[in-house]
């Protein structure tokens, strides 16, 4: 392969990392906000929310970016390909995560939240100071997973043009008429970028270990 | 007027779950610095009226004055009102509460969770909070266990954290409940001899137990309830020799 070559398969690869890292920012504290929400259960929102919720993990992915791009202009919504992308793979694992959420919420020891709040802590500091720092601790593990799923949906995007790692290696397949290295190239980017996050859960995880014991 | 002079004075508290009565119209006056001790079998209500003295239950109808300020209810019969959260939490910081579960914050070290409330509710600043709470701790014999976590102790250990988590507050009231009851037999000494120092010292504490044996030793008085009513106040020495109902003959023949 030449050096061009590789340099549009990095430049896809630059485009995947910048996506995820940005849907990943926007997308697990959304996911939280609306695990909240529904917990709380504040009256027609909450059901309104489960709704959302239910509808966008049952679309198909790529369905729903093309969703985010051809239809919501006609909502007077227009979106670049990539903004679209972004809130595309956010909607989606905002939804999924705040599955994950939702249900660390529910499964909360009852009774430190009852501590917390015989001891005087608003409900603000309960969920900041007790609630929070336990459950992404305890969820670590499958919040990961939804960011490598995140990660391995970002190659759905190219069909609204984004030029991502796939997308990339695509192209420069078909110029060469070689499409195997462009591919293997795309699959190790993938992998090291999957490795890299595991690696770093692994670490937080061991680290948690140490200190709390068996983190539940 | 008693309930300006009470630590602890409850009015006409009822509280039913889903139809189900299980606090009737209970009427009781605590007295400061006093150690009061609620008996009775269980499902009498022994743990529902403890946790209505801090409003982690609410009751259906009654007020309880805490140093004759109302907690979770503000006036009187029609014109009540319910406590805002923040009031109430404020309220509550002047009760402190021991669990039958510990209920530790596990993310928290030893001396964290002492001064967890301190710091963040009483807004003390953390140098003087810690070094209070490390000298409490040194007190319940845990000095050297402040910078474990919770996991790493015994129930006994974790019930000495929880008690200090509470004495760090300064209360005026320590509510117990069953302290001993989730611990082995041979940790049940060491949590029941803090107790006893404490009531010593002169704190309001209200002890929900099924320790006899401790209840005849460290309590002013001893509340006997039975079927969501209360039976029986008296002095533990009345209590224990001459119990009045039947109802309290009969519990302490079983015990």
């Amino acid at each position: 392969m030449t050096w061009p070559a590789i340099r549009t398969i990095l430049d896809g690869a630059v485009v995947t990392a910048m996506l995820a890292a940005v849907s990943i920012l926007l997308s697990l504290p959304l996911g939280l906000l609306l695990a909240l929400l529904r917990w709380r259960r504040v009256p027609v929102l909450a059901g309104a929310l489960a709704a959302f919720v239910s509808l966008v993990r049952a679309t198909p992915f790529i369905t729903l970016v093309l969703f985010v791009f051809f239809i919501l202009p006609s909502a007077g919504i227009q979106l670049d390909p990539v903004p679209a992308a972004i809130l595309a793979l956010t909607i989606n694992t905002a939804a999924f995560s705040s599955e994950i959420w939702r249900a660390a919420l529910q499964t909360f020891s009852r009774d430190q939240r009852e501590a917390a709040a015989a001891f005087g802590l608003s409900e603000r500091q309960i969920f900041t100071r007790i609630v929070f720092p336990q459950i992404w601790r305890a969820n670590l593990g499958p919040l990961i997973s939804e960011v490598t799923i995140l990660l391995k949906c970002t190659p759905a995007v190219a069909v609204i043009g984004v030029v991502e790692i796939t997308r990339a290696a695509g192209r420069v397949g078909a110029e060469t008429y070689e499409p195997l290295p462009p591919f293997l190239v795309a699959t190790l980017i993938y992998t090291a970028l999957i490795a890299t996050l595991v690696r770093g859960q692994r670490v937080v995880e061991r680290r948690i270990a140490r200190r709390y014991g068996v983190t539940r | 007027m008693a309930e300006i002079d009470a630590a602890i004075s409850v009015k006409g508290v009822c509280k039913d779950f889903d139809g189900f009565e299980v606090l009737r119209d209970i009427d009781l006056d605590i007295a400061p610095g006093t150690t009061t001790c609620i008996l009775g079998p269980s499902g009498s209500g022994k743990s529902t009226l403890l946790r209505c003295l801090n409003w982690l239950e609410e009751p259906s109808k009654g007020s309880v004055f805490i140093h004759g300020k109302p907690i979770g209810r503000i006036g009187t019969a029609a014109t009540a009102r319910p406590m805002a959260r923040r009031e109430l939490a404020t309220a509550r910081t002047s009760i402190a509460m021991v669990f039958q579960h510990f209920a530790l914050w596990p993310h928290l070290t030893v001396l964290g969770n002492v001064v967890e409330a301190p710091v963040h509710v009483l807004r003390r600043p953390r140098r003087e909070a810690e070094a209070e709470g490390r000298a409490i701790l040194s007190r319940v014999g845990l000095a050297e266990k402040a910078d474990a976590y919770p996991h790493t102790l015994s129930g006994g250990q974790k019930q000495r954290v929880a008690i200090s988590r509470a004495l760090a507050m300064r209360p005026k009231v320590i509510l117990f409940d069953e302290p001993t009851s989730a611990l082995d037999p041979e940790m049940v000494g060491e949590v029941l001899s803090v107790i006893h120092e404490l009531a010593k010292e002169g704190l309001t504490m209200v002890i929900v137990t099924h320790e006899m044996r401790f209840a005849r030793d460290v309590a002013d008085t001893i509340v006997f309830m039975e079927g969501g009513c209360i039976r029986e106040v008296a002095p533990p020495q009345a209590f224990f020799t001459d119990p009045q109902s039947e109802r309290a003959k009969r519990f302490l023949t079983r015990h």
